[in-house]
């Protein structure tokens, strides 16, 4: 009898039928890692100073205007929305740290709170927009803008006295009017993720 | 080419292991910490759970009317709890019908450091039926030695009320079929 080994054909075959197989094999692979990768990429802080910055502005304060670089590579101004949208700005210390990535995948599912308030959520951090892009793409469907504060760093957390120590912006909530008039702001212990009834509160007041 | 032959089976045997279906849950026979809830507003949520003569505003687990409980652990900003949700809606219309086997399920959902507010946002977004609860201090979740969201831990209250935990899950289930048999599976020792 001959070995298969001679028969070159035959393994041919065999290797045919089976490619498709792999194939449907490594793409069950791949999504699963893609499921598991920001369980598994986040880095661990430790517990970290509640707070570590001084406010500069506070409620009754014309907010500072500024532009930023979003992950869809636009360019966001505060100062657009006026007399146009409420603004709640989501202040996060760093991307793929614990509690930041455990708080704008809330916000996936709370849109209709800030439409029904005629209000656009604006998420910012420190990290540089391709960071906050690979980031983002784990947290299902982030329907706001998420805006870079990379360079100069940190400075439009700096003009609200917002950022810290260390370069991290605060974990924090400024709520804007449609005048562009600071009505709010919630600086939330770092280690702690603020309360959703807090913004809905919030942002009834403001509708 | 036999060895080429067996490189190629190997192949295939690593990448099915590791690209096939969830894990299987572990079997665990650990006795249940018992813990006090709050008591559901909803007089359909006390009569599903069997708790109409508890008096008070609270009631323990043990006090649940069930053969088999699964707890699922969740937060409503755990993205992968968010997908799961619908596959668990279904596991819980699932152990519904296989109730009229005689057999009581039933299945709670714990909030892993939400509060009632977000807890009940979950619930209203996603259409849950079974009751959810919060654990804002992750009290419950600690007591349970959770791991992780979402996470299932079955257990199996035996004649004299005793709650022994049977199963543990980190993660989503990928159908809920199996995976309901597998808690069926390990309740009763088959």
């Amino acid at each position: 009898m001959r070995r298969t080994s001679d028969n070159p054909g035959l393994y041919r075959r065999i290797l045919l039928g089976i490619s498709p197989v792999l194939m449907v094999l490594l793409l069950c692979a791949a999504a699963r890692s893609a499921e598991v990768s920001l369980k598994n990429s986040v880095f661990d802080v430790g517990h970290l100073k509640p707070i570590d910055s001084v406010l500069k502005v506070g409620p009754g304060d014309t907010a500072p205007d500024f532009e930023l670089k979003s992950i869809a590579n636009t360019t966001i101004r505060l100062s657009s929305f006026r007399n146009d949208k409420n603004v709640v700005i989501s202040f996060v210390p760093a991307a793929w740290t614990p509690v930041c990535s455990d708080q704008w995948p809330g916000y996936a599912i709370t849109r209709k709170f800030f439409d029904d308030a005629d209000a656009v959520l604006l998420g910012i951090s420190v990290d540089s927009a391709a960071t906050l892009y690979a980031w983002t793409r784990h947290m299902g469907n982030i329907w706001f803008d998420v805006l870079s504060d990379f360079w100069p760093h940190g400075a439009v957390a700096d003009a609200y006295g917002l950022l810290r120590s260390d370069g991290q912006a605060e974990r924090a909530l400024v709520f804007i009017d449609k005048r562009g008039i600071i009505q709010d702001i919630y600086v939330s212990d770092i280690n702690d993720r603020p309360p959703l009834e807090y913004i809905v509160e919030q942002l009834k007041q403001m509708q | 080419m036999k060895k080429l032959s067996a490189v190629i089976l190997m192949f295939i045997a690593v990448v099915m292991v590791w690209a096939g279906p969830a894990a299987s849950a572990d079997r665990v026979a650990e006795l249940m910490p018992d813990f006090v809830l709050p008591m559901p507003e909803s007089p359909d949520e006390v009569a599903y759970l069997g708790l109409k003569d508890i008096k008070g505003e609270t009631f323990k687990v043990s006090d649940i009317d069930a053969d088999i409980l699964l707890i699922e652990l969740f937060s409503m900003y755990c993205p992968y709890c968010q997908e799961e949700a619908p596959l668990v809606n279904e596991l819980y219309e699932m152990m519904k019908d296989s109730e009229q086997s005689g057999r009581k399920m039933k299945l709670i959902g714990i909030g892993a450091s939400n509060s009632w507010f977000e807890v009940n946002h979950f619930r209203d977004t996603f259409k849950v039926k079974f009751p959810v609860f919060p654990d804002k201090d992750m009290s419950i979740y600690n007591a349970l030695s959770g791991a992780g969201t979402p996470g299932f831990i079955g257990i199996r209250f035996d004649e004299d009320g005793k709650g022994v935990i049977v199963l543990r899950q980190s993660g989503g289930f990928y159908s809920s079929d199996e995976f309901l048999a597998e808690l069926i599976s390990y309740a009763t020792n088959q």
